[in-house]
C-alpha cells in the first residue's frame, strides 16, 4: 500500500511536470519574434535610429534589454506613442512585456488606419521611475497581478498621473490578482477609491460606441473553450478618478485586450473579440488625448 | 526795466506798441524846418571850405555831428506824436473771470496760496488792482470752475471747484457782455483748462469780436518738490479674474533717486504694487503695475504713491480708474483636426476659469467629430460653422492641426472676416497641418496671421522638426499674455526655466506691424507673435506640444505655469472683442449736474451695422431708480446710437442698453458711469503760462503774472476795445531827445578841443 501510494504520487508529480512543461512551451511560443513592421519608417534622424533598431532586431537582445528595464524609444515627431509601462513584478520575470511588442505594433497599425492620428507605429516602453515617462501622457500596463512597485516607481507613477498622465491596465484575472494589484495601486493613490466605470461614461463612446463590456479571452483560453481565467468570470472596467472627477487610471480586469490586438490577424481568433478590443483601445487613446 | 524805459522815453513801451507815429507841426514848424535845412546847408558849405590845420576827416566828423544836431532839432520842430485810442473812463465794461477751482488753494509761492492774490487785489474795493480797474471800467465779475457764474461779491468765492472749464467760462462771459461796450476780459487763473476740448471753439467768437483777453497767471510753472501720478491707462472692461498690466506715468521734481512704492487698490484692498527708483527731475517714468480684477461689477481702482516729505502737492499722488469687470463666460472655439494632447491639456488649463468657455470641435476621422463644452446637442453638430452668424457668436477662434483644405473658400474668408470685421481673436497653433504645412499660404487666413506663411519646407521623411527652449522678447517680457509669474523678472526667468517644446512649423518672419512675444532661445524661430488686424487681432503660436510645460518631469505636479499661460493668453486674445451691442461712454466719469453721453454700436448676427434698430438705454441710479432713455441713430456713423442724461447724485450708475430688430433681441450691454467730483484739479496743476500767453496773443491782449498785474489797468486803457477816444502823446519833449542833443553839442565841442581846433 505504502509503495503503491508513493508510486501514485510520483506518477502524478511526473504527469504534472510534463503538463507544466507543455504549458510553458505554449506560453513562450506566444512571444516568438514578431513579423516585420508593416509601415516603412521615415528617414529622419530619430526614426533612422529607430529603424536601425528594427533592422537589427534580435529577440535575445530584446529580452536582455527587457530584463534591464531600459527599453525605450526616444520622443520624436509623432504626436502619440503607445507607451508600455515597465514595472517591477514579484516573480522575477518581466510580466510587463507580455505580448510585447507584437501587440503594440499590430494595435498601432490598426489605430493609424482607423483614426486620423499621428501615431508612432512602434512599441515604446518606459520604466515607471524614469523621468522620461512624463514625455508620454498615455501609458499601458498589463499582467499586473503580481506587480510589486518600488518606492521610486510608486512616486514616479503618482506624479505622472497627477501631472496629467493616463494609465490603462489590462490582462489580469481573478480575485487573487485583483487583491494583489489593489494592494499595490493603493500605495500610489491611497486617497482615491477604485470605482466601477459606468457604460455611459464618455470613455466608452469617445470614438466607437460601446454598449457592453465584453470579456476578451487570451488566445490560449479561447482554444481551451473559455473566455475566463481563474475565477475571473466577468469582465470589469474600473477606474480611479482625481479630485476633480477626471479619470486617471482605467482598469480592465478579467479581460485581455492585449491578446486580442496581438492575435487579430489570426483567422482562428474571433473577429468580435479583436474588433471589440481595438474599439476599446481607440476609445481609450482618444479619450486620454482629449479629456 | 519798464520804468527805466519810461524815464528815457517818457511813456511806457505799451504806448509805443499801441500808438501810431505822426507829425503835428503847424505852418511855423515848416518854417523852422526850412531854417534848420538852410542852417545845415550853410554848415556843410562852411565845413567844406574851411582849411586851416584841420584834416579832412576832422571836417567830416564835425559836419556830421553838427548836421545830426540840426536834424534832431528839425525832428522836434516837426512835433512828433503817438496817436492811440484810449478807452473812455466809466464808459466801458470789463469782464473779470476768477478761477474758483481747488487748485487755487495750492500754496506754491512762499507758502502763500494762489487765491491770496484774488483776496488781496480783487476781493474788496480797497484792493489795488480792483481800485485801478474801477476807476476806468464798469466791472463784471464771473467765477468759473466746472461751471461759470456771475459773481456779485468776490469775497464769497470758496475755491472748491473740481474742474477748470476755461473755454466755457470765456464763452459765457463774452455772451453775457456782448451787448455792451466791452474793453476786454480779464482771466485770473492758474491756467489749466482740464475740461478738454472747447477752448479753441470758445476763442473764435471772441477773436471775431476783437475782444482782447488779459490773462493773469497765478502760481509756479514748476514745483520744487512734488511727485505726480500722470496718465493711467486701463481697459474700460475686462473679464473677472483677468490679470491686468497697466502703465502708470510718474513725474517728479526734487526726488531723483528716491525709492517709492506705487500701489493699486481695489476699493481699499491693495491688489498690486511696484517699487521704483525715481529718475531725473521732470522725466516721464512709466511704471508697469500688475494686478487682478477679482470682483465683478463696477470697480474703482486707485493708483497711489505715498506722499513724500516736503511735497508741495500731495493730492496728485493718486489716480482713479473705473473698470467694468464682467462676470460672464466668453466663448472660444477650438477646432482641432486630429487627436492631440494639446486638446486635453488646454482643456485642463482653462477648465477652472469660470469666465472662459472653450468649446472644442475635434476631428477624429474623416467627417467624424467630437465636441466638448458645447452649448447643446445641436451646437457644432455639422462640424465647423458654415455661416458667419454661427461663427461670429464666438469671441475667439483657435485653429489646431487642421489643414486649409478642410475649409471651403467661403469658410476661409469667414475666418478672415471673423478677425477683420467681427473683431474676434484668432490663434493658430503649431502642428503638422497648420501654417505652411497646413497649406495656408495664399489663403485669406494667411493674410490675417501675424507671421509670414511661406511654402512648406518639407514633408514626410523630410519634415521639419526641432526642439526649442523659449525666451521672451523685450515686448514679451511685459506683455499681459506672457506673464506667467508675479513680476516681470520672475516671469522672464520662468520662461527660461521651462523645458523645451517642439516645433514642426519653421516660422521665422513676422509681418510689418506684428509683435513677437516669444522666440526660440537659440534660433530665429518665432514662438509667439500677434498683430492687430482690422477690428480684431491674431496670434501665431507654432508650438505643437505646450503640454510639455505641464507634463515634463522638471515641472512640479502642482505647478500652475501651463494653466496661467493659457488662461492669460486666451483672455488677452478675446479682450475687447465686441458684442452685437456695445455701449460706450465718451466720459466714464462726470460730476453731478454734468451731462453724460451714452453711445451704442448695434449690429446684426453678421455684425453688419444696423441703423433702424429700436435701441433703449436703461439707467439705474445709485438710489435704485430707473431712467429709460430711447437712443437715436446719430446719422454720423452706421450703427451708432446716442442718448444723454444728467446725473444729479454721486455714485455708480448702471447703463444697460438693449437693441431690438423687430421682435428679435439683438443683444444687450452693460457699462457703468461714475458720478463724482473730478480729481483732475491737482494734476498738471502748475501754472500754464504758455496757454495763458497764447490766449492773450491770439486775442490782442497781454499776459501778466501776480507781480506784473499792477500795470493791468493802465494797459487795458490803451489795448482794450469799447468806447474809445483818440489821444495824441507828444514825443518832442522826451528826455532821450534832450540828452541826445546835449551829447551831440558837447561831443562837437570836445572833439574840437581834442584836435586843437577850437
Amino acid at each position: 500500500m505504502r509503495s503503491s501510494g508513493l508510486a501514485r504520487i510520483a506518477l502524478v508529480t511526473f504527469v504534472a511536470l510534463v503538463l507544466s512543461g507543455a504549458l510553458l512551451a505554449v506560453r513562450f511560443a506566444a512571444i516568438e519574434p514578431p513579423p516585420p513592421p508593416p509601415v516603412a519608417p521615415p528617414d529622419d534622424g530619430i526614426m533612422a535610429e529607430q529603424r536601425r533598431g528594427q533592422q537589427d532586431f534580435d529577440p535575445r537582445e530584446m529580452l536582455r534589454r527587457r530584463r534591464r528595464g531600459t527599453l525605450q524609444q526616444p520622443a520624436g515627431p509623432h504626436e502619440f506613442y503607445f507607451t508600455r509601462a515597465i514595472y517591477s513584478s514579484g516573480w522575477g520575470w518581466s510580466r510587463w512585456a507580455t505580448d510585447y511588442p507584437k501587440a503594440d505594433r499590430q494595435f498601432m497599425t490598426v489605430v493609424n488606419r482607423l483614426i486620423d492620428i499621428d501615431g508612432s507605429p512602434y512599441e515604446n516602453a518606459v520604466r515607471l521611475d524614469d523621468p522620461r515617462i512624463r514625455d508620454f501622457p498615455f501609458l499601458y500596463a498589463l499582467e499586473v497581478g503580481d506587480i510589486s512597485l518600488s518606492q521610486s516607481e510608486i512616486e514616479g507613477l503618482r506624479n505622472y498621473l497627477l501631472a496629467g498622465g493616463f494609465l490603462v491596465i489590462d490582462d489580469f484575472w481573478g480575485s487573487w490578482e485583483w487583491a494583489a494589484f489593489e494592494q499595490q495601486i493603493r500605495q500610489v493613490f491611497p486617497e482615491h477609491p477604485i470605482v466601477e466605470v459606468p457604460i455611459e461614461h464618455p470613455v466608452f463612446n469617445s470614438v466607437y460606441r460601446i454598449d457592453e463590456i465584453m470579456q476578451v479571452p487570451a488566445i490560449g483560453n479561447f482554444w481551451g473553450g473559455r473566455t475566463w481565467e481563474r475565477d475571473g468570470y466577468e469582465a470589469h472596467v474600473r477606474g480611479i478618478f482625481d479630485d476633480k472627477g477626471r479619470l486617471m487610471v482605467l482598469i480592465n480586469w478579467n479581460t485581455d485586450l492585449g491578446d486580442a490586438w496581438e492575435w487579430a490577424e489570426r483567422p482562428e481568433y474571433p473577429l468580435r473579440f479583436s474588433t471589440f478590443a481595438v474599439e476599446m483601445g481607440i476609445n481609450f487613446i482618444v479619450y486620454a488625448m482629449s479629456h | 526795466m519798464e520804468s527805466l524805459f519810461e524815464l528815457f522815453f517818457k511813456y511806457r513801451p505799451l504806448i509805443f506798441e499801441q500808438g501810431d507815429f505822426a507829425f503835428r507841426a503847424p505852418w511855423t514848424g515848416g518854417l523852422a524846418l526850412a531854417a534848420a535845412v538852410a542852417a545845415g546847408v550853410v554848415t556843410w558849405r562852411s565845413y567844406a571850405q574851411v582849411r586851416g590845420n584841420s584834416r579832412p576827416l576832422d571836417r567830416v566828423v564835425l559836419a556830421a555831428v553838427r548836421l545830426t544836431a540840426f536834424a534832431l532839432l528839425a525832428f522836434c520842430l516837426m512835433r512828433p506824436v503817438l496817436v492811440l485810442s484810449s478807452v473812455v473812463p466809466q464808459q466801458n465794461f470789463l469782464g473779470v473771470l476768477i478761477d474758483d477751482s481747488r487748485s487755487m488753494r495750492i500754496a506754491d509761492r512762499d507758502e502763500t496760496p494762489r487765491l491770496q492774490f484774488v483776496q488781496d487785489q480783487l476781493a474788496t474795493l480797497e484792493g489795488d488792482l480792483r481800485a485801478a480797474l474801477n476807476e476806468r471800467f464798469a466791472l463784471r465779475f464771473f467765477s468759473f470752475s466746472s461751471e461759470t457764474d456771475r459773481l456779485d461779491v468776490v469775497d464769497e468765492l470758496e475755491f472748491d471747484g473740481t474742474r477748470t472749464h476755461l473755454g466755457q467760462a470765456l464763452a459765457r462771459a463774452h455772451d453775457e457782455l456782448s451787448d455792451v461796450p466791452l474793453s476786454g476780459l480779464v482771466v485770473v487763473t492758474d491756467g489749466a483748462d482740464n475740461a478738454g476740448g472747447e477752448l479753441e471753439e470758445a476763442l473764435l467768437p471772441i477773436q471775431a469780436a476783437g475782444v482782447p483777453i488779459f490773462s493773469v497767471g497765478l502760481g509756479r510753472e514748476s514745483y520744487e518738490r512734488d511727485i505726480e501720478l500722470g496718465r493711467v491707462e486701463t481697459p474700460r472692461r475686462v473679464l473677472r479674474g483677468s490679470s491686468l498690466v497697466t502703465d502708470v506715468v510718474v513725474t517728479h521734481r526734487g526726488y531723483a533717486g528716491r525709492p517709492v512704492t506705487i500701489q493699486v487698490e481695489d476699493e481699499g484692498r491693495i491688489v498690486g504694487s511696484e517699487n521704483v527708483t525715481l529718475l531725473r527731475d521732470g522725466e516721464l517714468q512709466t511704471v508697469r503695475l500688475r494686478f487682478t480684477a477679482g470682483e465683478a461689477g463696477p470697480r474703482l481702482f486707485t493708483f497711489r504713491v505715498s506722499p513724500q516729505q516736503g511735497e508741495m502737492v500731495t493730492q496728485n499722488n493718486v489716480r482713479e480708474s473705473l473698470i467694468a469687470v464682467d462676470d460672464r463666460r466668453d466663448k472660444v472655439l477650438y477646432f482641432e483636426g486630429e487627436p492631440r494632447f494639446e486638446v486635453k491639456f488646454l482643456r485642463r488649463a482653462v477648465e477652472d476659469d469660470e469666465n472662459l468657455q472653450v468649446a472644442i470641435l475635434q476631428r477624429t476621422a474623416e467627417n467624424k467629430f467630437m465636441r466638448f463644452n458645447v452649448d447643446g446637442p445641436d451646437d457644432l453638430a455639422g462640424g465647423f460653422p458654415r455661416t458667419r452668424a454661427e461663427l461670429f457668436q464666438y469671441r475667439g477662434l483657435i485653429l489646431g492641426s487642421i489643414e486649409a483644405n478642410h475649409f471651403t473658400p467661403d469658410q476661409l474668408r469667414m475666418i478672415s472676416d471673423f478677425v477683420n470685421h467681427r473683431g474676434g481673436g484668432l490663434l493658430m497653433l503649431g502642428s503638422r497641418r497648420s501654417f505652411a504645412e497646413g497649406g495656408y499660404a495664399g489663403t485669406p487666413v494667411a493674410d490675417v496671421l501675424p507671421v509670414v506663411v511661406g511654402e512648406q519646407r518639407g514633408d514626410g521623411e523630410n519634415a521639419f522638426f526641432v526642439e526649442v527652449a523659449v525666451e521672451t522678447t523685450r515686448a514679451g517680457a511685459t506683455h499681459a499674455s506672457t506673464q506667467i509669474a508675479d513680476t516681470e523678472e520672475l516671469s522672464a526667468a520662468r520662461w527660461r526655466e521651462l523645458p523645451p517644446v517642439t516645433i514642426v512649423n519653421p516660422v521665422t518672419e513676422v509681418k510689418p506691424g506684428a509683435t513677437t512675444l516669444l522666440t526660440a532661445a537659440d534660433s530665429d524661430l518665432v514662438v509667439l507673435a500677434f498683430q492687430r488686424y482690422g477690428a480684431g487681432k491674431s496670434m501665431a503660436f507654432p508650438v505643437q506640444d505646450s503640454w510639455t510645460w505641464q507634463m515634463h518631469a522638471d515641472i512640479a505636479v502642482d505647478d500652475m505655469t501651463h494653466e496661467t499661460y493659457w488662461r492669460r493668453l486666451l483672455r488677452w486674445l478675446i479682450d475687447g472683442v465686441p458684442d452685437q451691442v456695445v455701449t460706450e461712454l465718451p466720459q466714464d466719469r462726470v460730476q453731478p449736474g454734468e451731462p453724460a453721453t451714452i453711445l451704442a454700436s448695434v449690429g446684426d448676427a453678421n455684425f453688419e451695422e444696423l441703423n433702424n434698430s429700436l435701441v433703449m438705454a436703461s439707467v439705474t441710479h445709485p438710489n435704485g431708480e430707473f431712467t429709460d432713455l430711447p437712443m437715436e441713430w446719430t446719422a454720423q456713423r452706421d450703427g451708432e446710437y446716442r442718448a444723454a442724461f444728467t446725473p444729479s447724485t454721486e455714485g455708480f450708475y448702471e447703463v444697460r442698453v438693449e437693441a431690438l430688430a423687430g421682435d428679435e433681441l439683438l443683444g444687450e450691454d452693460v457699462t457703468y458711469l461714475q458720478v463724482a467730483p473730478s480729481d483732475a484739479e491737482f494734476h498738471d496743476s502748475t501754472l500754464r503760462s504758455s496757454l495763458l500767453q497764447r490766449l492773450a496773443e491770439e486775442t490782442g491782449g497781454r499776459f501778466y503774472t501776480a507781480e506784473t498785474a499792477s500795470s493791468l489797468a493802465d494797459e487795458i486803457q490803451y489795448v482794450g476795445g469799447g468806447v474809445t477816444v483818440v489821444e495824441e502823446h507828444d514825443l518832442w519833449d522826451m528826455p532821450i531827445l534832450l540828452m541826445l542833443l546835449a551829447t551831440l553839442v558837447l561831443g562837437e565841442w570836445s572833439f574840437r578841443r581834442f584836435r586843437g581846433l577850437a
